[in-house]
């Protein structure tokens, strides 16, 4: 096992990874012996249609959820030799999420919400304070930061959970269908400015999507069906399918 | 954002839910602390009603049983005895309030002032219920409930005697513990006479006072020597133990509304606990969202049962504020308000405090530790594909 990241190795390595689990009587078969790599500062989509495994990877490579086989190296740690806690402590330093819903706390304002994950931190209040108003100028919020979530729409709600995915300065994000909830214009700034923390920032981005304007702005798109990864003729056929999709949507410039 | 501030968050989401919440917890409390006033209160009581060196002489079955009331003279020679004076019962209602009970006793009048200098009685007026036949000394609690005043004439009709009897109001005995009306043997025995019964030979209790604080052990020793294996043996004890005892009377009820008042809490509990599962229900997806932003389980609990014990904690010490200023209210009412004299004596003391808090924390944790330990048992994936 690797202690520490190297730069010049892949964030992400996904070696025959299955995930099976039983619903009611059926033995669900999640995922099917997938292999992955993914490099670091890359922002990269995974899609399929629903149930073809696309979140169930995404929880896996968060350390979220576990493989029946395979493994899973994020940051040259092997995530299952972590215990449920440890992997806790793991996430809230090497992965920011954002979620379809936002999932922000409603009872907290926007900066409180952003200052959340350094709660688990050590570091003072007024750090803590400091860092999540970079985290909301980063993301053009700055002059939101006492609003709480029922007073932002859901562009601003979205931002405010890519703030509190980001002010911890994590390894690796991960995105949940980010735009599945917002329409086609916020949908473009969101893709827009996550494309902007893997140029501006280095970060590795991993999105669940199924909006097409996706493709324009990620370095790669990894197409999976009922819990196999398409290799070859077939993930090229997806990829061309989406594009011709896409084709007619967006008006901003991808890679900005 | 510090985490205590985020707990108070939490318990902000729902005021009404938060308020009504504590207010359950906090009247609760309230009444237990109220309750557990009542030992102490009754022991200062006692203390304010009794004397260590008065003591009380009875038949060894019960104070309904009567006694020769000769043995008073027996009683008056024993080593140690300073004074004793002979009590009957007389039962006598106050017609014109409705018929109304009240200890009312018949006593040896030229007695009663050397067992009782204690209780400050103007020795005019012992020197009065001593010159009239008819006399009467009244406690200032029922002069003043009655609205009767030194020199009345008031007529008692006896529940126990055939000898309804007119007396005349010669005294007050100034003390709020002392309620009771005090008419002469002599006056009870004449009418009892006059109807041909046999008259006043007997006495339901022979009250003494003895000269040594000291003494007491033995001189009620000695007293009990004196009927030893004759058919009106007696049992003597202090006036504190006598008290102590018709108090004691009422541990059961105090036992059963403490067994009530300790369902109540149970039912708070649960209600509490209720509450908690419910908020922890309703916020089963933020939970999931938190633990997969990294909060640990034990954060994750530990911010739970925070709220919980926060809520409960608070209106604890709300309980207990509000007995505080009940019992305080009550003691200021009974400086004016001879009826409430008694409830003057009940005190929310640090141990009280002290126990109200404590029950109230007890609440908080069981409130909240069930439904905090369900939400951090289940892994964090599990939740997550539930809520979302």
């Amino acid at each position: 096992m690797a202690s520490e990241a190297d730069v010049s190795e892949p964030l992400i390595v996904i070696r025959h990874v299955s995930r099976r689990y039983v619903r009611g009587a059926d033995d669900v078969r999640a995922l099917e012996d997938v292999s992955l790599t993914i490099g670091r500062a890359r922002f990269v989509a995974l899609m399929g249609p629903s149930g073809s495994g696309k979140s169930t990877l995404l929880n896996l490579l968060s350390g979220i959820d576990r493989p029946s086989s395979g493994e899973v190296i994020v940051a040259g740690m092997r995530l299952g030799e972590l215990d449920e806690d440890a992997l806790a402590a793991w996430r809230a330093r090497h992965v920011g999420l954002i979620f379809q819903f936002f999932n922000l706390m409603p009872v907290l304002s926007a900066r409180d919400n952003v200052a959340l994950p350094l709660l688990l931190t050590h570091l003072d209040r007024r750090e803590r304070q400091r860092r999540a108003m970079v985290a909301l100028r980063v993301v053009g919020l700055s002059h939101r930061a006492d609003h709480f979530p029922r007073t932002l729409s859901g562009g601003e709600q979205q931002r405010v959970a890519i703030a509190r995915a980001i002010v911890t300065d994590p390894d690796l994000i991960v995105a949940d269908e980010p735009t599945g909830d917002l329409d086609a214009r916020n949908a473009e700034e969101i893709l827009g400015l996550l494309r902007q923390l893997t140029n501006h920032f280095g970060k590795t981005i991993v999105m669940v999507t199924h909006d097409p304007r996706a493709l324009r702005f990620v370095d790669v798109a990894y197409h999976l069906d009922k819990g196999v990864l398409l290799e070859g003729e077939a993930a090229s056929r997806a990829d061309d399918a989406i594009r011709r999709a896409a084709a007619g949507h967006s008006t901003t410039e991808p890679h900005a | 954002m510090s985490w205590a501030r985020f707990v108070l968050a939490n318990l902000w989401r729902n005021p009404l839910r938060s308020a009504l919440t504590a207010g359950a917890v906090a009247l609760a409390v309230a009444l237990v602390s109220l309750l557990l006033t009542m030992p102490a209160g009754m022991d200062l009581l006692l203390d304010r009603l009794a004397s260590n060196t008065r003591i009380s002489v009875h038949h060894k079955a019960g104070v309904v049983y009567t006694m020769p009331a000769a043995f008073t003279r027996k009683i008056r020679q024993v080593d140690g005895v300073a004074a004793a004076v002979a009590m009957s019962w007389y039962g006598g209602a106050y017609e014109e309030a409705g018929r109304v009970t009240f200890p009312n006793f018949a006593v040896e009048a030229e007695h009663v002032g050397a067992v009782y200098p204690d209780y400050r009685i103007d020795p005019v007026e012992l020197d009065d219920f001593l010159r009239y036949r008819d006399g009467a000394i009244v406690g200032r609690g029922t002069l003043r409930k009655y609205g009767w005043k030194i020199g009345d004439r008031v007529t008692l009709k006896s529940t126990i005697y055939p000898a309804d009897l007119e007396v005349r109001i010669v005294g007050e005995i100034p003390n709020d513990a002392a309620p009771m009306l005090w008419l002469r043997r002599d006056y009870l025995d004449e009418a009892l006479k006059a109807r041909g019964w046999a008259g006043l030979g007997n006495a339901n209790v022979v009250w003494v006072r003895v000269a040594d604080p000291n003494r007491v052990n033995a001189v009620m020793r000695d007293i009990d020597d004196l009927s030893r294996n004759s058919e009106a043996e007696t049992a003597s004890e202090t006036e504190k133990s006598f008290f102590g005892n018709f108090f004691g009377s009422l541990d059961g009820l105090v036992r059963i509304i403490l067994l009530i008042t300790s369902l109540v809490a149970l039912c708070i509990v649960f209600i509490a606990a209720n509450t908690t599962s419910m908020s922890v229900r309703e916020r089963a997806g933020e939970i999931a969202v938190l633990r997969a932003l990294g909060f640990s389980r034990a954060a994750i609990f530990r911010t739970l049962v925070a709220e919980a014990l926060l809520l409960a904690g608070g209106a604890g010490l709300l309980g207990v504020a509000m007995a505080w200023g009940l019992t305080g209210t009550l003691r200021a009412l009974a400086g004016w308000n001879e009826t409430l004299g008694p409830l003057g004596n009940f005190t929310v003391t640090p141990a009280v405090v002290a126990q109200g808090v404590a029950l109230s924390v007890a609440v908080g944790l069981l409130a909240g530790v069930a439904p905090a330990l369900g939400v951090v048992r289940r892994p964090v994936a599990e939740a997550l594909r539930e809520v979302f």
